[in-house]
């Protein structure tokens, strides 16, 4: 019987199993191969010997590991019991399954990654994912389920980060194989959703503030080009399509209490984008902390002497389709539109990105501020189109997670939010449809020639705000930078050597 | 004299309330009169009579524009090469001291857009229009290496310099920041400030036309002294009223029942009789006398005998601002009283005016409880911000007390700076050299010209050390110039401050020498 098939045929039990389904997914932490364990053949043990192996995987286990597998392929058995120290059920298990794959390729999968695997400064996750999903266009089911499986094996969410991009990216095959992403999407976010209050956001948000520039760069950038914007305007009104929870305001604020000229009048309306269809109960977590955001804002305005207002919207749905009546714009205001990781939300499916952009320039924003991280994630549906977008997200991630794991320390909280929020953005990218995607993140290249397109000109920043961004840069650790962008649209936050963020201003 | 102005104009999206003693009779010698409701209050407030000057930018970006002809030495005044010259021998002319009053000058801005272009907005120095030009329309070629601001004015640079990376912002809820902007950030998002708003809720004085400001402008005198002055805080405090301004919006829920219809709607009232008490509890101790008898000391058990209770804190404030405002008892919250501005001027005003202050009775209001006190923290730190990177300094919440106020931008700072209000205005009837001895170097702290400059002109006074506007009263410019002198002082005004709400004051006001320039004194923020 053909693995794929019975991975497919899974999906029934499942779906009538609804309380495994959502048991499975109550955290990030446990692997979606729980769901199978029982009705697939039991490659994967038990869920309890599954978790513990892998929480005990961090540091020498992949060598071991390594052993394991050139081992237990030999015809031998007595090399499997020589290996039985640490894990010795795996090893069981996994003599179980190798046998059991009497179609498996001859190749030898886990030889095949040896040199990956052993290697100091390798990134064998990498490796054996693009493996993997190279495998999965080719619709090569036993290898995949070999490499699917090994990567179970080795990832975890609490290791290294080979090890957590395993587990991640395997959570997003996982999920693309058994066509599940859109619940496992679901579960997800409604999972941190449910652990979602305004104290954990706040304290996810500023720590990583704090550590890290990835969005303070943003702010610092935009809030300049903004406050040179609005110049002699005595109305403002700021769309904020943002994802960091207003910590980009504070400063504005205060910058607009020690203006020179009069203190003007400030509304910021922010617009806060869920999938539609999302899960309900999630966002009215959301909800809340953006009312507690919106107060925090009004009294610290208050204190600041700013007159202002603050509003939130919640659209469910695509950015393009926002009711732009719902902005109440005023005629006599001077309008920023701020995006902070907004475009990409948008699907890439049938111009919306443009449309949204003509929308934008339809408003006559003074300005335009347009932050996003620097990546090609559009991945494509199959085939080669997958397999290039697949090793792009995970070079993306790759990146990101590395940039996280040096900024925060070892044992962080907020660190394990952020990457579970990696997490849900990935199994939205390998597993969900393109129309629901709301993480194809482009390249300033593209979003400049969308916006060029759409009838805006790039702002170049000012001296005054590329010093003040070198500024934040310098409060770092090292490997921050910050580079002009070519053309003069914009400015790249680069970490190593490898642009990340990109922050840029547009006028219509 | 009370008075309510409503100036709905000022479309503020919110309505602050602007409580200013108004002490404008002693005043007027050196101060125009001053219409008692004025939109604004930026600095630059000049005798009409004064003559004023306009000089071209080039003029005032000049620097050693008077140059020997021997030996090229520049100078900034023609009297120093005048002095110079006679070092070489040559022909030199002293100025002579025009007889008696020389008439006062006042600078306008050369540049046309500046609100200091307009003759009725012309600033009191000499000193004080140049830096204004060159901080404002000037190139900002000073720039600090570690954290790129720039700066016009080279002091500022230097002062800057000397306390870059230094410093550091503490939250009141303990956590410590290097950074300026993530303090900032944390500030909006901690809970600190949500407590400290907690119990206000906003009190909606929305006029439809947009949103008033109120102005209550005090009586001059309100209340009796009670218990001992405050220490080491002000020296007297009696006539320079605090500004206090005052959002609306702070006014405590649980006050507003008592509250009559707010201020603002009713035309302005008739001035509130003299409050003759204070709040009981403190003036319990009640000294009677405007003779100077307080001599003792603050005597912090009266505040620490105020329980810190839910209860009390308000009370007292209602307590004391019922004092205030007579009759009317306006209700306001602690936080939103500024308190600052109200130090500042008191200890600006106290050597200059303290003789007028003597024939007053003072006026002695309750520590302000503790949430008050950490919304100064944070403000003074906000403030401290605004005054570094802008003009607007305390100082215009000086200007403020003679002025009645509501220019936004003052409103903003004293709005900035939170209540203690209450300490400041502790009057201490000490005798006159003490307190002009806490003038600490104001300048030239008797002549009506100093006095007008630091009434009228922030920048003149600060302008010599920007930034030893220090608010923070971290101290750190201390005792450099007249400036930092002042900035010292504040600082032992932060000082005191924390040590009332600590009760733990014992003794550190008894003798007024052991604070006189505390300025080594590294205040701590709660």
């Amino acid at each position: 019987m053909d693995t794929l098939f019975r991975l497919v045929s899974l999906q029934s039990d499942q779906s009538l199993n609804s309380s495994r389904t959502s048991s499975s997914s109550r955290s990030s932490r446990q692997n979606p191969y729980q769901q199978e364990d029982e009705e697939c053949f039991n490659i994967f043990m038990d869920d309890e010997d599954f978790s513990s192996s892998s929480s005990k995987h961090y540091n020498p286990y992949p060598h071991h590991q390594l052993h394991h597998h050139t081992a237990s392929n030999t015809p031998t058995p007595t090399t499997t019991t020589t290996t039985g120290s640490a894990t010795p059920t795996h090893h069981h298990v996994y003599d179980q399954s190798a046998n059991q794959f009497s179609y498996s390729p001859a190749r030898d999968v886990t030889l095949e990654f040896a040199a990956s695997l052993s290697g100091h400064d390798s990134k064998w996750a990498s490796d054996i994912l693009l493996e993997t999903a190279k495998a999965i266009a080719d619709r090569n089911s036993a290898r995949v389920q070999q490499l699917m499986w090994m990567l179970n094996e080795l990832g975890s969410l609490y290791g290294d980060i080979d090890q957590k991009l395993a587990s991640y990216f395997l959570q997003g095959l996982f999920s693309r194989m058994m066509d599940s992403g859109d619940r496992t999407y679901r579960t997800l976010i409604s999972a941190s959703e449910k652990n979602c209050s305004f104290d954990s956001t706040r304290k996810m948000v500023l720590k990583f503030q704090e550590v890290s520039p990835w969005t303070m760069f943003g702010h610092v950038a935009c809030n300049g080009a903004i406050i040179e914007a609005f110049e002699g305007a005595n109305k403002l009104h700021i769309i904020d399509i943002s994802n960091t929870f207003c910590t980009q305001w504070p400063t504005l604020l205060e910058a607009i209490a020690t203006r020179s000229d009069e203190t003007p009048y400030l509304r910021i309306t922010t617009v806060l984008v869920s999938k539609a269809g999302g899960a309900n109960g999630g966002s009215s977590g959301v909800q809340k902390v953006m009312k507690e955001i919106g107060s925090r804002m009004e009294k610290f305005a208050r204190l600041m002497g700013v007159p202002f207002k603050f509003n939130v919207i919640h659209h469910a749905g695509d950015l393009s389709e926002l009711n732009l009546a719902e902005l109440d714009i005023k005629e006599d205001e001077t309008l920023a539109i701020n995006c902070v990781g907004a475009l990409h939300s948008v699907t890439t499916v049938g111009n919306r990105r443009d449309s949204l952009i003509s929308i934008f320039r339809k408003l006559q924003p003074r300005l335009v501020t347009v932050v996003e991280e620097e990546a090609d994630l559009d991945i494509g549906v199959d085939g080669v189109e997958f397999v290039r977008g697949f090793q792009e997200s995970l070079r993306w991630f790759r990146v990101y997670f590395e940039a996280l794991d040096e900024s925060f320390p070892k044992t962080s909280n907020e660190r394990l939010m952020l990457e579970r929020a990696a997490g849900c953005a990935i199994v939205d990218l390998v597993a969900c449809p393109q129309v629901d995607s709301v993480e194809r993140r482009e390249t300033a290249a593209r979003w400049s020639h969308r916006l060029q397109g759409g009838g805006f000109r790039p702002v170049s920043f000012s001296e005054e705000v590329s010093d003040d961004v070198r500024a934040l840069l310098r409060r770092y650790k090292d490997g921050w930078s910050m580079v002009q962008g070519s053309d003069s649209t914009g400015i790249f936050l680069n970490w190593k050597d490898q642009p990340v963020v990109w922050a840029s201003a547009w006028k219509p | 004299m009370v008075q309510i102005e409503k100036s709905a104009s000022q479309a503020s999206g919110e309505s602050r309330f602007l409580f200013s003693d108004n002490h404008v009779k002693s005043e007027q010698s050196v101060e125009p009169t001053l219409p008692v409701k004025k939109k604004r209050n930026l600095p630059g407030m000049p005798d009409p009579d004064a003559e004023v000057i306009a000089l071209s930018p080039k003029t005032l970006m000049a620097t050693n524009r008077f140059v020997c002809e021997i030996c090229n030495k520049g100078f900034q005044r023609d009297q120093n090469l005048q002095l110079h010259r006679r070092g070489h021998n040559l022909p030199w002319k002293l100025r002579q001291r025009t007889n008696k009053e020389v008439r006062k000058r006042v600078y306008l801005c050369p540049e046309p857009a500046c609100i200091h272009h307009d003759p009725s907005r012309a600033l009191g120095d000499l000193t004080g229009i140049k830096k204004h030009f060159c901080r404002k329309h000037g190139e900002k070629k000073f720039k600090c290496e570690r954290c790129s601001k720039k700066y016009a004015v080279r002091s500022d640079w230097k002062a800057h310099m000397k306390t870059c990376g230094t410093r550091e912002y503490r939250c009141d809820c303990g956590t410590l920041f290097s950074r300026r902007d993530s303090f900032i950030t944390h500030r909006a998002f901690c809970d600190a400030l949500a407590q400290e708003t907690a119990l206000s809720q906003p009190l909606a004085i929305t006029s439809p036309g947009g949103v008033m400001k109120l102005q209550v402008v005090a009586p001059l005198v309100a209340a009796v002294v009670s218990s001992p002055p405050p220490p080491p805080l002000t020296p007297s405090t009696g006539m320079w009223s605090p500004v206090l301004s005052i959002q609306s919006s702070e006014l405590p829920e649980n006050h507003i029942p008592q509250l009559p219809p707010p201020p603002g709607a009713a035309a302005p009232f008739p001035g509130a009789p003299t409050v003759t008490a204070s709040n009981s509890s403190t003036s319990s101790g009640n000294v009677p006398g405007n003779g100077g008898v307080l001599a003792s000391i603050f005597n912090v058990s009266t505040s620490a005998e105020h329980p810190h209770t839910a209860q009390p804190p308000v009370a007292s404030y209602s307590t004391m601002l019922c004092t205030m405002t007579g009759p009317d008892q306006h209700v306001i919250d602690p936080m939103s009283l500024s308190l600052s501005s109200t130090l500042y001027l008191s200890s600006g005003s106290s050597s200059l005016l303290y003789p007028a202050a003597l024939g007053h009775p003072h006026r002695h209001y309750t520590p302000t409880p503790q949430p008050a006190l950490s919304a100064t923290a944070l403000l003074q730190k906000a403030a401290q911000m605004g005054a570094t990177s802008s003009n607007s300094s305390f100082l215009h919440g000086l200007g403020l007390s003679m002025i009645p106020p509501p220019d936004p931008q003052d409103s903003r700072n004293s709005a900035i700076a939170p209540s203690h209000w209450s300490n400041t205005t502790h009057v201490k009837l000490e005798n006159n050299s003490v307190a002009s001895g806490l003038g600490l170097g104001l300048p030239s702290s008797n002549s009506p010209a100093s006095f007008n400059e630091l009434m009228m002109n922030s920048s003149s006074l600060f302008g010599n050390k920007p930034a030893t506007l220090d608010f923070l009263g971290l101290g750190m410019g201390a005792g450099e110039t007249s400036a930092g002198g002042f900035s010292a002082f504040l600082s032992s005004i932060t000082d005191g401050l924390d040590m009332t709400t600590s009760n733990s004051f014992a003794g550190v006001g008894s003798t007024m020498d052991t604070w006189d320039y505390p300025s080594d004194r590294k205040p701590s923020m709660l």
